[in-house]
């Protein structure tokens, strides 16, 4: 307990060195510091100095940087740059405004590669340009979308939506890249990979370009599933966005309101009972490893081997067992609350549903000696698809895909207001190598990891009486609010805005393969066809959380997904023939 | 002569496409459950395939985006008829809590016809299984 103490007291102390670092570096460009909690720094700037601003923070201090929230404030635009200080937990969200019509901004993707999209989100759904950005096309709209109508500003009217004509339709059915002859393209090949096949969960469209097996240049396109879940978010009660948020993705479909109840509860100020903060990491923890099973189960699958998909899906069941037990519900637990949790855990079950965990264990302990310790797992992981920790700086990547490749992050060791993870001993597994191996390793260890924090919780469970589990929340005051949770995939990140009424006007989501997603551009060039598969699945990637993608017709398709993924088991032969 | 129902011929082995439009990932992941060990469809031959071309029946999860629109259309004319067509979910059957947002289009059934809905959010597997059992006495003209 002591030593608990004594961390915390360091942790402090050094959140406290951070900002008066940031306090000296910046300098006379801050216009107003706003402290809402030690927590939660607001730094407002001119936007002239943003990029020097964001230099100081990203590169000298090395902060991670979260994402960027544009706001309508109607009389004038805001953008927000969150930083996040990995070491404590702190973040320092950079301020700056513009005008409302033809607002500009200058870029900072040429310093944080991270915030590509992000230029181009905002561009397209606010209407404010990112001066010498010269990629700002769109992402997230078709192209048939009108001009000058950008839905997420204020005078966008909830609920409205845009026609779309035969001839509009039309022009989505363009390909994305083009091979340019003039530009020595011409032996290179486009391979798409997607968007329809179901061994894909869901539209995501990669287009390869490819000089013979090589991979030279790939290009992502988004926007399929892209649902304006924000937008709708303005149109529900405080309480109704919890249920909204869970349908952003169905395997992370804890995270999420996870992290939005703990933006409300940053924004209110609040603290929940020692029970709720149990339960909620109970319920979290039990998500992560049906989600990391399911995930090796796919990587299984790509590689060519079946029956460790067939296998980790029959003992994922297990886990879903127990999450019907607590929530009554396979999938969408709604068990997350502002203030609390909606249900209690019964005293009376918790040994039993301890000894259906127990049988769990053995489970990963087969995958861990059956799967990880096979040569041709090996063969076909081991060096396939690297993402060095430089890079995995340089594109801001969060979750397994960043602990793999050597970097200390993880938001239940450092963001720890109203969860149990503060209270429960655990470890955080971080790998060297960042290969697809290194993350299959990281997420195996993970469950470990999960069981041990479940069967704390649990055991305090016991200890502690039922039915205390929600504070309840009557009014919300106007002000911001950040919420973030380490999701199975990476930092999941919401942050709220309340004018006191009764609804957000504004919310802002940031999933974490939104950033991890881009990471691919390096992970999969330079690699051959064969592994394209299994690298571009290997950062668990999630596209219904990253938007909130069909065939290229110019008549050089020459491998499909399911053709590839014979290609990757054709392989898994030949190495496997070679072993023996 | 009595009138034959062209979709009776497909109540056997059932081959099923699966068209995600803009799904949460829940409803695509129970049609892969019920696939695995414990609900084990495919003992009955009813198996996920990659082409529409070789399909027997289509299952439509999520709402239907200004950008899959045109693929449904497309996807549903390449496919070799008759097709039973599924609406799978809360969204695909009425768009459920997305039926505000401004990347909606229309219903599924608004864009090709549909024979079956399986409503939940997401339908357990049981519900799938009774949802297939269904569909399979429809076209027998059994109900």
């Amino acid at each position: 307990m002591e030593d608990k103490k004594r961390e915390m007291l360091s942790e402090a102390k050094s959140a406290a060195g951070g900002k008066d670092k940031i306090k000296k570096l910046l300098g006379e460009k801050i216009v107003n510091w706003q402290e809402k909690n030690p927590k939660r720094h607001y730094i407002e700037i001119k936007k002239e100095h943003l990029r020097d601003s964001a230099a100081v923070l990203f590169t000298e201090l090395g902060l991670r940087f979260n994402i960027a929230t544009a706001l309508d404030n109607i009389k004038n635009m805001e953008v927000l740059y969150h930083f996040s200080d990995d070491t404590t937990g702190v973040i320092f969200s950079l301020r700056v405004a513009t005008d409302r019509d033809g607002g500009e901004i200058p870029t900072i993707s040429d310093i944080i590669t991270g915030a590509k999209w992000i230029e181009r989100e905002i561009h397209e759904l606010f209407g404010i340009t990112f001066t010498g950005n010269d990629n700002l096309q769109r992402l997230l709209l078709d192209p048939a979308w009108p001009e000058g109508v950008y839905p997420l500003r204020k005078d966008y009217e909830y609920g409205r939506k845009e026609e779309l004509s035969e001839e509009d339709e039309e022009s989505l059915r363009r390909p994305n890249i083009k091979i340019d002859d003039e530009d020595g393209d011409k032996q290179c090949t486009i391979i798409p990979i997607g968007p329809y096949h179901p061994l894909q969960e869901e539209p995501e469209f990669f287009e390869l370009k490819v000089r013979g097996e090589k991979v030279v240049s790939l290009n992502i396109n988004l926007g399929y599933n892209h649902r304006s879940i924000e937008k709708i978010s303005e149109g529900k009660h405080w309480d109704q966005v919890t249920f909204l948020v869970e349908r952003i993705c169905g395997i992370c479909s804890c995270s999420h309101p996870f992290a939005y109840v703990l933006a409300v509860e940053d924004l209110a100020g609040i603290e929940i009972p020692e029970r709720a903060k149990y339960i909620r990491c109970v319920i979290a923890e039990l998500e992560r490893i049906h989600s990391h099973l399911l995930w090796l189960g796919l990587a299984g699958h790509f590689l060519g081997y079946n029956t460790v998909w067939m296998w980790a899906w029959k003992y994922r069941e297990t886990v879903l067992d127990l999450c019907e037990q607590i929530s009554g519900n396979r999938n969408h637990y709604a068990m997350m609350k502002a203030g609390g949790v909606r249900r209690d855990i019964l005293n009376s079950e918790i040994d039993d549903m301890k000894a259906n965990l127990k049988t769990i264990v053995s489970k990963i302990d087969m995958f861990k000696g059956a799967v990880l310790d096979d040569p041709v797992i090996h063969a076909r992981t081991k060096n396939v698809g690297i993402l060095t920790k430089e890079d995995a700086i340089r594109y801001c990547v969060t979750g397994p895909t960043a602990r793999a490749s050597g970097i200390r992050q993880d938001i239940r060791k450092i963001d720890i207001a109203n969860s149990a993870y503060g209270l429960v001993d655990w470890d955080m597994i971080v790998l060297e190598n960042g290969d697809v191996f290194d993350k299959a390793v990281c997420r195996v260890l993970e469950m470990y990891e999960s069981v041990k924090i479940i069967n704390q919780c649990f055991d305090r469970l016991k200890e502690l009486n039922e039915g205390n589990i929600c504070t309840e929340i009557w009014d919300l005051p106007a002000g911001e609010g950040i919420g973030r949770y380490e999701a199975p995939r990476g930092e999941c990140w919401h942050y709220v805005k309340s004018d006191g009424g009764n609804t957000p006007i504004r919310h802002k989501i940031r999933a974490p393969s939104y950033m991890n997603i881009l990471s691919n551009e390096v992970a999969a060039v330079g690699g051959i066809v064969s592994d394209a598969a299994i690298t571009l699945a290997a950062v668990d990637p999630c596209y219904c959380c990253t938007e909130r993608m069909q065939a290229v017709e110019n008549g050089k398709i020459k491998y499909d997904w399911e053709s590839l993924i014979k290609m990757s088991q054709e392989k898994t032969m030949k190495l496997k023939a070679e072993q023996k | 002569m009595p009138v034959i129902n062209k979709l009776n011929i497909l109540t056997k082995s059932i081959w099923v496409f699966h068209f995600a439009a803009a799904a949460c990932n829940n409803c695509d992941i129970e049609i892969l459950d019920v696939l695995t060990p414990r609900f084990d469809a495919e003992r009955f031959g009813i198996k996920l395939i990659g082409s529409i071309k070789h399909a027997d029946a289509m299952l439509v999860s999520g709402i239907v985006t200004r950008k899959t629109a045109h693929m449904l259309k497309d996807i549903y004319a390449m496919a070799p008829q008759p097709l039973a067509v599924v609406a799978f979910g809360s969204c695909a059957s009425s768009q459920g809590m997305f039926k505000d947002s401004c990347m909606r289009t229309v219903p599924v059934d608004e864009i090709i016809p549909v024979n079956a809905y399986i409503p939940g959010c997401p339908p357990r597997p049981e519900a799938i299984i009774d949802g297939v059992v269904k569909v399979i006495k429809k076209l027998r003209g059994e109900i």
